[in-house]
């Protein structure tokens, strides 16, 4: 005789990728028209997930509405695998989806990330989902959100172009350190997230798609495979990155990627590599083990020894 | 022998510059502007006065396309009817066209962004993406105003109330707009102050042909720059003409009062 | 150990959470059940704000997060999140709650009486010092009232809206309700969608944003309608022969602010020579949360309110889990964007270094 017990579906605490497929099918159908209108911020509703708001669960929406099982899935913070957030998010999505998980950029179909772009080219079929802590360009400029919508959607960006002038003015250097704000295809001016300036250019005509993702303002936007991406600079002062000259990495010697600086007892500092899934493939090769390393948006310098 | 006719003379039309008919606006019981119409003409300055709740700062800030008028049409240069136009097309004229000059100083500047940088955000709004450029364009227009340039990275903040006045009119001006509007500019300032403000506003009008509408409740300052005048009550134009003429021999009982009580 | 050791991240924050499951010590369902039964009032908080009526998940919630209030919250949106939803609830009337406690401070009488119900409000607020050395509390005795209360009572509001005091409810029968959970909020928020995100708003938020109201920051001068605690029924559709049927009860609370209607006043207002009506529910009991959250959804639509008080700025930043999040999420690791900002401070330093150079000279351009 069955019981009502053998006729009912196995108990199943939680679905694949966790969220309900309701919720994942409303994240997709924003980040369609995200990747529609590049760079425009497109409201959703963004659910809680099991991790703190501000602490990337926009990105991990995002992750979770768009990754299938044959995905393979890296996660950094500030360009390091094993930070501490970035394990955490990406034991959580493991555990959710059973999907594999690398830390090598030329492996990952989908790459989430806090503050950094890896150093490896990424190519066409590659997603990169960046958290989002402001998705606002006029955040410390105009409060009013609604006020901010309306200047977008008159293309309004003179205040952002005012505080570069007054910076240049006042300061004599545009003083904008990470997120500096970049024009999307000749419309939208969005927040790159808090990548430093270094990554900026990254983003220009990339053969990949970016996602990016605020969890807490509810906010998704996106830069389609292909697109324009411009900081706002003025024609005669040119856009800056991170000075770096001189900089190498203490573990693999060679100059040229982001770097970290440590600062070191009693004064000074060392400077390692940003991007650990790089800096552990040149580590690797040094000690003569076959690694394959992509090829890297900016030049790595000469190897030195550390 | 026939007839000749007479050649039709090329006759010298001035078109106006800008022409408001039936202008009304509400604020909930309140008509605080019924029907008015008038027109300015290239180069003219027109003075609106009246009394504080006569409608005449309500008539400038539909012209400066902060509100939305309940009724009537603005006939700008070539444009028909630029209440009818979409707000993009609004927001275009009324970087391109207008430049405005406010009593309260913080209703037109920031006021904790460089005197310059008030200048720059206008040519930043018509899309000047040059340093250098904008530079240039904050020297030449604080300079017009007569705004000392050794001051003018300093925040209007810090500034006195002329200066702050002056740094208004400097960015009013900057894109050279084709209608210039001023309310009460120089109201509340000192005696002194304001006579030289308005001898900067006379000279700048003087030079370039500005067309202007001044708003004030102060006779004085309309008698300055005014070439013709408007008087408003309760939402309407109770008496038009020229400056001299409404002023010096004013027939509206209402206006006579005003002028009264300003002798 | 390093923040973000060479390989260690994982097993760092592993043995982190180890650590801080030992501090917060062992727990039994018992123990659980305790919590629920003898903090009544703050597994009431943390269902509000997570909008999720489940008092023994609330408790576990808050067991799990060793107390720390934003925790528990999350925990529960989060359990939430996965959550189908099955259908919507019929509406909580009037007639369908059972009123526990309801008090008025308009009038001295209202229809249906005033009744006190169980409050701590007029205790006196000393510590049992004794309770400490015998243990033990004795549970006064209570007598059951000759007549009493009725157990369904029309609101204050209803007696107002039929003197013409305050203007008509708009009929939204079939009208599909706005759900914060499910949309994005934009402003101006729907009128649901602002009551609802008051109700799921972090109440020492609401009470601080409130009480500045309160105290000047805005034109209102509250009086309190009526602040109800109830039990609802929860009735739904059976979804195969349509019946309505109830599936439970659940602790409701309902606060009603009247002011005077302010010249300009939108929304929730009518007009001149009428009254305004301030509202704000929510799941379990929680008066502090109806009062200001009550007085804030009048603020709100004050035409001259204060920046703190505008609707976008009070539910943007009574937002519990959002803001706590953004709070704490400084904490994580931001050595890439603050080494942006050390080559911005060290560029500026570089610059004013060289006094003549202190100002940008741009390079000569050909037009």
């Amino acid at each position: 005789m069955s019981t009502l017990a053998d006729l009912a579906a196995p108990r199943a605490d939680y679905t694949f990728a966790f969220l309900d497929e309701h919720a994942k099918r409303e994240v997709r159908r924003s980040l369609l028209k995200a990747v529609c209108i590049p760079g425009y911020q497109v409201p959703y509703a963004s659910r809680e997930v099991p991790m703190a708001r501000g602490w990337g669960t926009g990105g991990l929406q995002v992750t979770l509405s768009v990754i299938g099982e044959r995905d393979t899935l890296k996660v950094t913070d500030q360009g390091a695998d094993d930070s501490v957030n970035a394990v955490n998010i990406r034991r959580f999505v493991a555990r959710m989806t059973g999907v594999v998980t690398t830390t090598d950029t030329l492996e990952a179909t989908l790459i989430q990330s806090r503050h950094r772009i890896p150093e490896e080219r990424l190519r066409e079929g590659q997603i990169l989902i960046l958290q989002v802590p402001l998705p606002d360009p006029f955040s410390y400029l105009e409060p009013s959100r609604s006020k901010a919508r309306e200047l977008h959607a008159d293309s309004d960006y003179a205040l952002l172009w005012l505080r570069l002038y007054e910076d240049l003015t006042r300061r004599g250097e545009v003083m904008t350190g990470a997120d500096h704000p970049v024009s999307v295809h000749g419309h939208y001016v969005m927040a790159p997230s808090p990548i430093p300036r270094f990554d900026v250019p990254k983003l220009h005509q990339a053969p990949h798609l970016t996602l990016l993702s605020a969890g807490r303002e509810k906010k998704l936007y996106a830069v389609p495979p292909y697109t324009d991406v411009q900081p706002l600079a003025f024609t005669d002062v040119p856009f800056q990155i991170e000075r770096q000259e001189g900089w190498v990495c203490a573990q693999s010697g060679v100059s040229g990627g982001f770097m970290t600086e440590l600062p070191l007892p009693g004064g000074g500092a060392r400077y390692v590599l940003s991007d650990t899934g790089l800096l552990d493939k040149l580590v690797r090769a040094r000690r003569g083990e076959a690694v394959t390393v992509g090829e890297t948006y900016t030049e790595l310098g000469p190897e030195a020894s550390p | 022998m026939t007839l000749t006719l007479e050649a039709a003379p090329q006759l010298i039309r001035v078109r106006p510059l800008l022409r408001v008919t039936g202008l009304h606006k509400r604020y909930g019981q309140t008509q605080a502007v019924r029907g008015v119409s008038f027109e300015l003409y290239p180069g003219e300055v027109l003075g609106i006065v009246g009394e504080s709740g006569s409608g005449k700062s309500t008539v400038l800030r539909l012209l400066n396309l902060e509100e939305t008028p309940d009724g009537g049409r603005f006939e700008l240069g070539e444009t028909p009817d630029v209440f009818a136009l979409t707000r993009q097309e609004r927001r275009a004229v009324q970087v391109h066209q207008i430049g405005i000059v406010y009593q309260n100083p913080h209703l037109g500047l920031r006021l904790r962004s460089s005197a310059s940088g008030n200048i720059a955000e206008r040519l930043l709004s018509a899309g000047e993406r040059r340093y250098g450029a904008l530079r240039e364009a904050a020297s030449t227009s604080l300079a017009a105003s007569e705004f000392p340039l050794a001051r003018m990275d300093d925040p209007p903040l810090v500034l006195s109330g002329g200066m702050q006045q002056r740094v208004q009119l400097a960015k009013a001006t900057a894109l050279s707009p084709r209608l210039l509007l001023l309310d009460e500019p120089t109201t509340g300032l000192d005696v002194s102050v304001q006579a030289r403000v308005l001898d900067t506003l006379r000279t700048m009008q003087r030079a370039h042909q500005v067309s202007m509408i001044v708003v004030s409740h102060d006779l004085g300052v309309i008698r300055t720059l005014a070439d013709r005048v408007l008087v408003m009550r309760g939402g309407l134009v109770v008496e038009r003409g020229l400056s001299d003429q409404v002023l010096d021999d004013p027939q509206h009982p209402y206006t006579q009062e005003l002028v009264h009580a300003k002798l | 150990m390093a923040y973000v050791a060479a390989r260690g991240g994982e097993a760092a924050i592993q043995a982190a959470e180890a650590l801080a499951l030992r501090h917060l010590a062992e727990v039994s369902a018992d123990q659980i059940a305790w919590v629920e039964a003898h903090l009544s009032l703050l597994v009431d908080r943390v269902m509000g704000e997570a909008s999720l009526y489940a008092p023994r998940l609330a408790a576990l919630a808050l067991v799990q997060s060793g107390g720390e209030l934003e925790g528990a919250v999350l925990l529960l949106r989060a359990y939430r999140s996965t959550q189908p939803r099955i259908q919507a609830a019929q509406p909580v009337t009037d007639a369908s709650m059972t009123s526990l406690r309801r008090v008025s401070a308009a009038f001295k009488d209202i229809p249906g009486g005033q009744h006190l119900g169980a409050t701590l409000d007029y205790s006196h607020r000393m510590l049992r010092l004794d309770l400490l050395d015998q243990g033990r509390s004795a549970l006064p005795a209570v007598s059951v009232a000759q007549t009493p209360a009725p157990a369904h009572a029309e609101s204050v509001s209803l007696w107002l809206r039929r003197e013409g005091l305050l203007p008509q409810l708009p009929d939204l029968a079939g009208e599909v309700v706005f759900d914060v959970t499910r949309e994005p909020l934009t402003f101006p928020a729907p009128r649901a969608a602002r009551l609802q995100s008051l109700a799921r708003a972090e109440t020492g938020g609401v009470l601080a944003l409130g009480y500045a109201n309160m105290v000047g920051y805005s034109g209102v001068h509250p009086t309190v309608g009526e602040v109800r605690l109830a039990q609802a029924e929860v009735t739904l559709r059976h979804p195969v022969s349509g019946e309505l049927f109830s599936a439970g009860r659940v602790r409701v609370s309902r606060g009603e602010i009247v002011a005077p209607t302010p010249e300009g006043a939108s929304a929730s207002g009518g007009a001149q020579g009428s009254l305004s009506l301030g509202c704000c529910a929510a799941l379990g009991w929680n008066e502090t949360k109806l009062i200001a959250g009550g007085v804030l959804d009048l603020a709100m639509d004050q035409p001259q309110a204060h920046p703190a008080l505008q609707e976008e700025f009070v539910l943007n930043h009574t937002e519990s889990v959002e803001a706590s999040g953004f709070c704490l999420h400084f904490k994580l690791p931001h050595y890439v964007t603050f080494a942006s900002e050390l080559d911005r401070v060290r560029a500026e330093r570089t610059r004013n270094a060289q006094p003549d150079i202190a100002a940008f000279e741009p390079p000569e351009v050909s037009v």
